[in-house]
């Protein structure tokens, strides 16, 4: 059994040497929807590697969404605090009745700590 | 090719036309994102009722008082643009509380603490002024506010600027913000107690920054992460410690500095196929104080068509005990610099579920107004068990508490 896995595992590592070529497998229709860059994955100064974080904000990797599909984000329930007061009144509940404090934002006071 | 403010203006109506459209398919128009100020005057109450669990007897004297907190809370809240870019909201509170509360910890028979409630009982009104203005550009959002707290026994005046930056086709945003609060306690019958001073101030400056990144169409992840000074009296005027043997109990004293962190993640996910959304957060909370603590919540909103949605949530919370907590000091033990028997300093766990309810209503015979109605219950439970770092005696006052809550909001 070893063995099979061993000899699976071969194969496997040559295969992807070539990118799975020799199978008719073709990586560039799976990115053929991601727009790559004119130049390549060079600083044209220094000549140093770009990190994997700059060529992913090049690809534009977080416009996630266009305009024309916020309609499920603008939704009310959606919002971070649905409803303020409640998140207000809960919010200052907790950090009354507990030894933390709630993150998030900055300001507020009173006590009403008894 | 940079385009002209003005150009880029020109498109806003088009634009908002068909994000206020969707909006209004979606039967309400919530301020889920900041991109302008809203254009549409808001406004909301709410009524709510907080009671806190009689202690149980065993957990205190025979015959002790057994009563603890009740609060009513009244909460109204008015937004208004005042031009395109420019909006205000206030939010003013007032609240009623009756009730005792903790004191100290005494030994019983077997030496476990057992609570001893302050005698006499509290009235209290806390009234509570809150202004926020935003100011909103292309690119963002600048907002600064104030509030004013005042309750017989407390005063805290607080001032903040905060602000978001959008990028990426404002799939991303950076947030932060600054404030401050300098709060004064004058203690009721100061001249009665000799632990009591008189007249003490306190004062928090804090910030925080947070990051959020639309994912999907359906998906929106945050990370936040907030500090907080607080510094001067962080004492409570009205709790003591008791000592075996001794001649008198002593105040409370908290070192006079704490620095505090917090980090908080958050996930929201709509699921189109059931109409629910989830709300999931998790925060990671640690002191100067030797206090850390974990928070998860998981909310649920349920829509059932246009009009109705039901949102269940859970949530659960442990902290560790603060360095210096102690239920009480033994005969002969030396006092320590710093010492308090609060059970909000000890370590516990605490498990809170509620259920809310909302109604979503237009009115075509009066000025086609959209309305929602909501009401909720949330029941808190705390003990020595639910903790998830090791409890040797969970603190005796640990409070369990019973909320309800009906409110109105308006759009027009």
């Amino acid at each position: 059994m070893k063995r099979v896995v061993r000899a699976a595992l071969l194969g496997l590592s040559l295969l992807s040497q070539s990118g799975f070529a020799s199978l008719g497998w073709q990586w560039d229709k799976w990115w053929s929807d991601v727009k790559m860059p004119d130049f390549p994955a060079f600083d044209e100064y220094t000549e140093s590697p770009k990190s994997y974080v700059q060529i992913a904000l090049e690809h534009d990797f977080l416009v996630r969404v266009k305009p024309w599909e916020r309609a499920v984000l603008a939704r009310h329930d959606m919002a971070w605090d649905p409803d303020e007061l409640e998140a207000a009144r809960r919010n200052h509940t907790f950090f009354s009745k507990e030894a933390s404090m709630p993150g998030g934002s900055a300001g507020g006071g009173g006590c009403g700590c008894n | 090719m940079r385009r002209s403010r003005r150009e880029r203006r020109r498109e806003r109506p088009a634009l908002r036309a068909l994000t206020s459209s969707a909006m209004a398919l979606l039967g309400i128009a919530g301020k889920a994102s900041a991109e302008t100020a809203i254009d549409h005057y808001e406004a909301s109450y709410s009524f709510s009722t907080y009671s806190e669990d009689e202690l149980e007897s065993s957990k205190t004297i025979p015959g002790g008082e057994r009563k603890r907190y009740d609060i009513k809370t009244q909460q109204v809240s008015l937004a208004a643009p005042i031009t395109e870019w420019l909006d205000f909201s206030m939010q003013v509170t007032h609240e009623t509380m009756t009730g005792a509360s903790p004191w100290y910890t005494t030994p019983d028979a077997a030496g476990s603490p057992i609570q001893i409630m302050s005698g006499a009982t509290i009235e209290d009104a806390r009234n509570d002024l809150n202004v926020h203005a935003n100011y909103y550009t292309e690119e963002g959002r600048l907002g600064f506010g104030g509030g004013y707290s005042k309750e017989n026994d407390y005063t805290a005046i607080n001032f903040g600027t905060d602000g978001e930056l959008l990028f990426n086709e404002k799939n991303t945003t950076l947030s932060g913000g600054l404030g401050g609060s300098f709060d004064e306690i004058m203690p009721t019958d100061a001249d009665l107690y000799p632990t009591r001073p008189k007249d003490k101030s306190k004062q928090s400056y804090n910030g925080f920054v947070g990051l959020s990144q639309v994912f999907d169409r359906r998906t929106i992840l945050q990370g936040s992460f907030t500090y907080n000074w607080n510094r001067g009296y962080l004492s409570d005027p009205y709790k003591q410690v008791f000592q075996v043997g001794g001649v008198q109990n002593y105040g409370d004293f908290r070192p006079n500095s704490r620095h505090q962190f917090a980090f908080l993640y958050r996930l929201n996910r709509h699921i189109e196929e059931t109409e629910s959304t989830v709300h999931l957060s998790y925060q990671y909370y640690i002191d100067t104080w030797g206090l850390s603590s974990h928070t998860f919540e998981l909310d649920w909103y349920q829509s059932f068509g246009d009009a109705i949605q039901i949102s269940p949530h859970i949530r659960y919370y442990t902290q560790n005990r603060a360095d210096f907590y102690v239920p009480y000091l033994r005969l002969g033990q030396r006092r320590p610099e710093d010492m308090s028997s609060d059970y909000r300093l000890s370590a516990y766990g605490a498990l809170s579920f509620g259920l809310k309810g909302e109604y979503l209503f237009h009115t075509p015979w009066f000025r086609d107004i959209e309305w929602r109605l909501h009401g909720s219950v949330e029941r808190y439970l705390s003990s020595g068990d639910l903790s998830l770092s090791s409890v040797s005696v969970a603190a005796p006052g640990l409070v369990s508490f019973t909320v309800f809550s009906v409110g109105l909001e308006t759009k027009f």
